[in-house]
């Protein structure tokens, strides 16, 4: 719902800005969606009349026009074209600025030249002013305008406005009204709300009551609780005051005439939409002869047209305001054309009535038909504002369109709702919200908004030592949402400030740990590698000295061993896994593949006290690398090297590791037969190779034993999970294949980097498919061939343009390895 | 050309009979050049339609393109089968067979139920801490109010460090390995204020000979909850929402008092529940438990008038050998595939 500040000036005070109150509003629940300036007493800016008008001479699009501002003509250069001589324009002269939109800084206007033409000033678009009229080119003025008068006072404006978009929360139907919104301003500020003084202008004296004019018949009072009904007779339709238009179009209101207006700003007013209809217009009715307004249920198939000119078709469940012959308007909905304000109307019947919000909804989404006012009556209206709401609009008609209100008021109101009663204990109030709030602050915060207390309950017996006596609140009837004490608890926390609730950490809690995310590591770690067929073993932290003693380290030694077997504590994870393998390979598990992820403990030169701690992962695979299988060649493959390798890189890849090198290590170890180390950077991560075939004799294993393992507590600090999508390639890729003839030392790695050190264009990547010896290639030689995928990001490569590039390349490969290139 | 429309007929039910008959992609092949071609019999009396005299032409050119729709559905139709058949394996393949497998592993069953563990007490708002295996005795013992001449603190119970390869001469205190997890309650006392909620998995060790119930090491988990006005009733509520989450929410708990230096009252936790009975019995000891010892808080700096807290502990192969009916602790500590397989 959009309202202005100034409007709501008129019911309550508010001393701090503009964004001030957006803010406060947004924290009591009344979100500000939007806040438009609207341009103030526009400093700088004048009613100009343009008297003449040439093309540009060096820009076709631009004209360059005379302008009096009426002290003296101007030469301005514009852009627009929807204008004529003698048009009245806003004109803001140099040394002046635009209104700024909000958050950017205004623009001033400067005497320069366009395109080589002097240009004294600027003539204005409804944009430009912060007007928001999506006009193309410049805003033209009445005719009337003067011209010189500074353009706030064509406009009638004093002062700037500020237009709120709030967002309405479906409990709050009675914050769908200016008055709502500066009742919750007034409670949060303290300052007292100036509700619309509504006195009744003198009536026909003489003339008929209303009584005498119009009966009311209530069908369906189940769906209408409530209808009045008042008559001004002898207005005169026309054109609203200034200040009823400005006010409607500031908040997005087409201006119709003034009595229409005037319901519309009672419904924006005070949220209550009434309805004017032609009283001349309406039946009389047989026996008493009187006008008569019928509210009953349409008929199954009544056809009925609204006021936009739609013929609608009705169910046996829609409410119809009729007189005694014809439908007059949908309920609550939209008013009928047949009786609508029109030039003629000379006697006006104003509707204030109250529809049951499930039937009014129902009619407007079977119909498709949604309207400011169904939109309020289907949130709930307040019943007890009908008339009051009926006087207010037949003030502003006589205001704006004069006539004389027929004395008194059709109020039929079969049963007329009592104001609900809602109990309320101090103490739940504080048990909830977490504060110590008094009964007397309590009343305080409820009174501000309306909510009078009507007593104190006498205490229960069983009530807690200490606790307050609960109230009583009478509830005012435009709060439809307060129903039950918790309601009441709301409301003392929104006009406490929600903000103000103090924030207490989790109940007892909380478990912060460094070694809470590291669990969390580690679980992920033991995932991946299940995930990768391994299993996962938990070795015994005390092992053997001889054991121990494999990995050339001096391991950490018990005082009091309960036996040789043992005696140290692990310096590494790799004999317990050897006897795990030992244990399988006895019972004809032969195909093995094993991780650990554990502590190891390391020997400390004096003065150290204590060994140092450390997280190890490692892994052990012998035996048959893939699952039994009938047929095929990988059947009777058996782990190698290149296993080991190919799950070590999948797992750092899951886990967030890269740029690892691997460097072979010239000699055997204790453990090793052959072994790369494997590197992040300067820091050693680990190692893995192939166990000594002495070793693996001594452990009772037939087969090649390989095993990695790798400091994890570097790993962790050295991963980087951050993943951010790269879009995908939306152009083919071209693929060219390479067979390199290179000399049997020369390393994969050194082949890819030079591929990649000759920076050729759209290389995207380099995969090694295939290495070969024997046949053609000499002894000493080795084949390797990969494959090379060129793409441009943004376009589809050529087949020549990547040959040359390709070519381009095999000739630098050739020198700078001396390979050969088998074509 | 009276005759133009009857040949028709039997032409185009010769054509269909052919590539009916045609039981492979060839033989259709010659079927369709044998009618349909360039020089086919089909094609040879479509020529034949600008011959025919204005009146005829119109009924006698619909009769050929009807037939020749159809000779073109059918051929294709034909195409469709044999290109079918030919794809099928020339045997019928056996579904019984075994597929090729690719294998996952599986984590240890120690590791499983430490899972689950964890993840009941962080649903309830802990977070798991650690602490080292290699401890001084202070942090073991005296801080958790184990006085020295306590049977715990004996060398029959506790693996020491030999002090040589650690550092030469005067040893400040005796290094050893934790035998409870409620080391790390200290160390974490130490550094945190409160409210404190952790849990503390990990390795202990004690000087038991391996059989069928012991292991050198093993491991245990550890609970600690310090906060204001903790009581035991929330101990209580605490350990029967982790044991129904472990145990299945049949599970019954019942505390017995019992003693542990480092907490008073102390109490004993027994369980209940259809595994226990299926066991022989209606109450199994499961953990051990109490209110934090006054004397523990003040070790470490809290002051016991103001905070209460609770802690307990339990042994996860305990948990692991009622959950899973294993019989032999050993089993844990082999990483036999046959075994780890079956979690």
């Amino acid at each position: 719902m959009k309202v202005t500040l100034n409007w709501l000036k008129q019911y309550v005070d508010y001393d701090g800005s503009a964004e001030e109150l957006a803010e406060r509003l947004t924290m009591l629940g009344i979100e500000v969606e939007g806040m438009q300036k609207l341009g103030g007493d526009f400093p700088g800016i004048v009613v100009a009349q343009v008297v003449s008008c040439n093309q540009h001479p060096n820009a076709d699009k631009l004209s360059v026009c005379r302008v009096s501002d009426g002290r003296s003509e101007r030469q301005i250069v514009c852009g627009a074209h929807n204008f004529k001589v003698g048009d009245k324009v806003p004109l803001i002269l140099p040394g002046h600025s635009l209104p700024a939109a909000a958050g950017q800084a205004p623009m001033t206007i400067k005497v320069g030249k366009i395109r080589g033409v002097e240009s004294h000033g600027m003539m204005c678009s409804p944009q430009e002013l912060g007007l928001g009229d999506l006009v193309e080119g410049l805003l033209i003025l009445r005719e009337d305008a003067q011209v010189g008068q500074p353009f706030s006072q064509y406009l009638g404006r004093a002062t700037g406005d500020v237009v709120y978009d709030l967002e309405i929360t479906p409990n709050r139907p009675d914050l769908n009204s200016v008055v709502g919104i500066a009742r919750e301003i007034s409670a949060v500020s303290g300052n007292a709300l100036r509700l619309p003084t509504v006195t009744l202008p003198p009536t026909n004296a003489g003339g008929p009551a209303v009584s005498a004019l119009v009966t009311v018949r209530l069908d369906d009072a189940e769906l209408c609780p409530r209808y009045t009904a008042r008559v001004v007779s002898g207005v005169k339709i026309g054109p609203s005051p200034d200040w009823l238009r400005a006010t409607l179009e500031k908040v997005g209101v087409r201006s119709i005439n003034n009595v229409v207006d005037v319901t519309n700003y009672v419904m924006l007013e005070i949220g209550q939409p009434p309805h004017a209809f032609d009283l001349h217009l309406l039946e009389k009715d047989a026996s008493s002869g009187l006008r008569t307004v019928v509210v009953r249920r349409a008929n199954a198939g009544e056809k009925f047209r609204t006021l936009d000119g739609q013929e609608r078709t009705l169910t046996g469940e829609m409410l119809l305001i009729a007189d005694p012959a014809k439908a007059i308007a949908l309920a609550g909905v939209m008013g009928g054309q047949n009786t609508e304000i029109n030039d003629t109307t000379s006697e006006v019947l104003i509707e204030s009535a109250c529809f049951k919000p499930q039937n009014i909804r129902a009619t407007s989404k079977k119909l498709e038909l949604r309207t400011e006012s169904s939109y309020r009556f289907e949130r709930g209206s307040d019943i007890g504002i009908c008339d009051w709401a009926s006087q207010r609009a037949a003030q502003l008609i006589i205001e704006t369109a004069g006539g004389m209100l027929a004395e008194g008021v059709v109020d039929a109101y079969p049963k007329v709702a009592e104001p609900r009663q809602i109990a309320l204990r101090p103490q739940k109030v504080n048990e909830l919200l977490g504060l110590e709030l008094g009964p007397a602050e309590i009343e305080g915060y409820l009174g501000q908004l309306g909510l009078k207390t009507v007593g104190r309950k006498p205490r229960p017996v069983d009530a807690p030592h200490g606790a307050a006596e609960p109230s009583s609140f009478r509830i005012p009837s435009f709060r439809v949402d307060l129903k039950r004490e918790v309601d009441l608890i709301e409301e003392v926390a929104r006009l406490y400030g929600v903000d103000k609730i103090p924030a207490t950490p989790p109940r007892g809690a909380v478990g912060s740990h460094p070694s809470d995310s590291v669990h969390d590591e580690l679980a992920e770690a033991r995932r991946i590698l299940a995930g990768l067929g391994l299993f996962e073993a938990q070795g015994q932290t005390l092992i053997s000295q001889a054991a121990a003693t494999l990995l050339n380290e001096a391991p950490v030694p018990l005082a009091n061993p309960l036996s040789n077997d043992m005696n140290v504590l692990r310096p590494s994870l790799l004999p317990g896994l050897l006897d795990a393998l030992r244990h399988n390979v006895s019972r004809k598990n032969c195909d093995v593949a094993l991780f650990e992820l554990g502590r190891v403990f390391l020997s400390q030169p004096a003065p150290a006290t204590a060994p140092v701690e450390e997280r190890r992962l490692a892994l052990a695979l012998t035996g048959q690398s893939h699952p039994l299988f009938w047929t095929g060649p990988e059947r009777d493959a058996r782990f190698d090297v290149f296993d080991l390798k190919g799950l070590l890189e999948e797992f750092f890849d899951q886990f967030g590791l890269r740029g690892l090198t691997y460097t072979r290590r010239p000699e055997s170890t204790a453990l090793f037969l052959e072994s790369a180390s494997i590197h992040l950077g300067e820091f050693q991560l680990g190692h893995f190779g192939q166990v000594l075939p002495q070793l693996t004799k001594q452990y009772d294993l037939r087969d090649a034993v390989l095993m990695a393992e790798l400091n994890f507590e570097l790993l962790l600090t050295r991963r980087n999970t951050a993943k951010t999508f790269r879009s995908l390639p939306a152009l083919p890729p071209i693929r060219r294949d390479l067979a390199l003839v290179v000399p049997e030392d020369m390393a994969h790695e050194k082949v890819v980097q030079t591929i990649k050190q000759t920076k050729t264009a759209n290389l995207e990547s380099v995969e090694l498919f295939d290495v070969f010896r024997g046949q053609n290639v000499s002894p000493g030689q080795k084949s390797m061939a990969y494959a090379l995928t060129y793409r441009a990001p943004e376009r589809t490569l050529t087949d020549a343009e990547v040959n040359t590039a390709h070519q381009k390349l095999i000739e630098q490969l050739k020198q700078r390895l001396q390979a050969t290139v088998r074509e | 050309m009276a005759g133009f429309l009857e040949q028709i007929e039997p032409l185009k039910e010769a054509a269909l009979a052919e590539m009916s008959a045609a039981t492979d992609l060839a033989a259709l092949e010659q079927a369709r050049v044998g009618y349909l071609g360039v020089h086919g019999k089909f094609t040879a009396l479509m020529k034949q339609l600008g011959a025919l005299s204005k009146d005829e032409k119109p009924a006698a050119g619909k009769a050929m393109n009807t037939a020749k729709t159809q000779l073109e559905a059918a051929l294709t139709e034909r195409r469709a089968e044999l290109e079918r058949q030919a794809a099928l394996p020339k045997v019928p393949t056996d579904f019984t067979l075994p597929g090729r497998r690719r294998s996952l592993g599986k984590l240890h069953p120690l590791t499983q139920v430490t899972e689950d563990i964890v993840r009941s007490f962080r649903k309830i708002g802990f977070a798991v801490a650690d602490g080292p295996e290699v401890e001084d005795d202070y942090h073991c013992f005296d801080a958790l109010n184990t006085p020295a001449d306590h049977p715990a603190r004996d060398t029959q119970d506790t693996f020491y460090l030999a002090a040589t390869g650690i550092a030469q001469g005067a040893s400040p205190a005796p290094i050893l390995l934790r035998t409870h997890t409620s080391s790390v309650q200290i160390r974490v006392m130490e550094r945190q204020r409160p409210p404190v909620r952790i849990i503390v998995p990990g390795r202990v060790y004690r000087r038991d000979n391996a059989d069928a119930t012991h292991n050198p090491t093993f491991q245990q988990v550890e609970g600690l909850y310090v906060d204001r006005k903790v009581t035991v009733s929330d101990l209580k509520g605490t350990v029967e929402f982790v044991f129904q989450e472990l145990m299945g929410s049949e599970t019954r708990i019942r505390f017995r008092p019992h003693y542990f230096s480092y907490t008073e009252p102390s109490f004993e936790i027994d369980f209940s529940s259809p595994l226990t009975r299926k066991m022989g019995k209606e109450w199994l000891e499961i953990a051990g438990c109490g209110m934090v010892h006054p004397q523990v808080f003040e070790n470490v700096g809290y002051d016991p008038e103001e905070w209460s807290g609770w802690a307990f502990g339990f042994g996860i192969e305990r948990i692991a050998m009622i959950r899973y009916s294993i019989n032999d602790i050993r089993l844990f500590y082999e990483n036999d595939v046959r075994f780890l397989r079956q979690f």
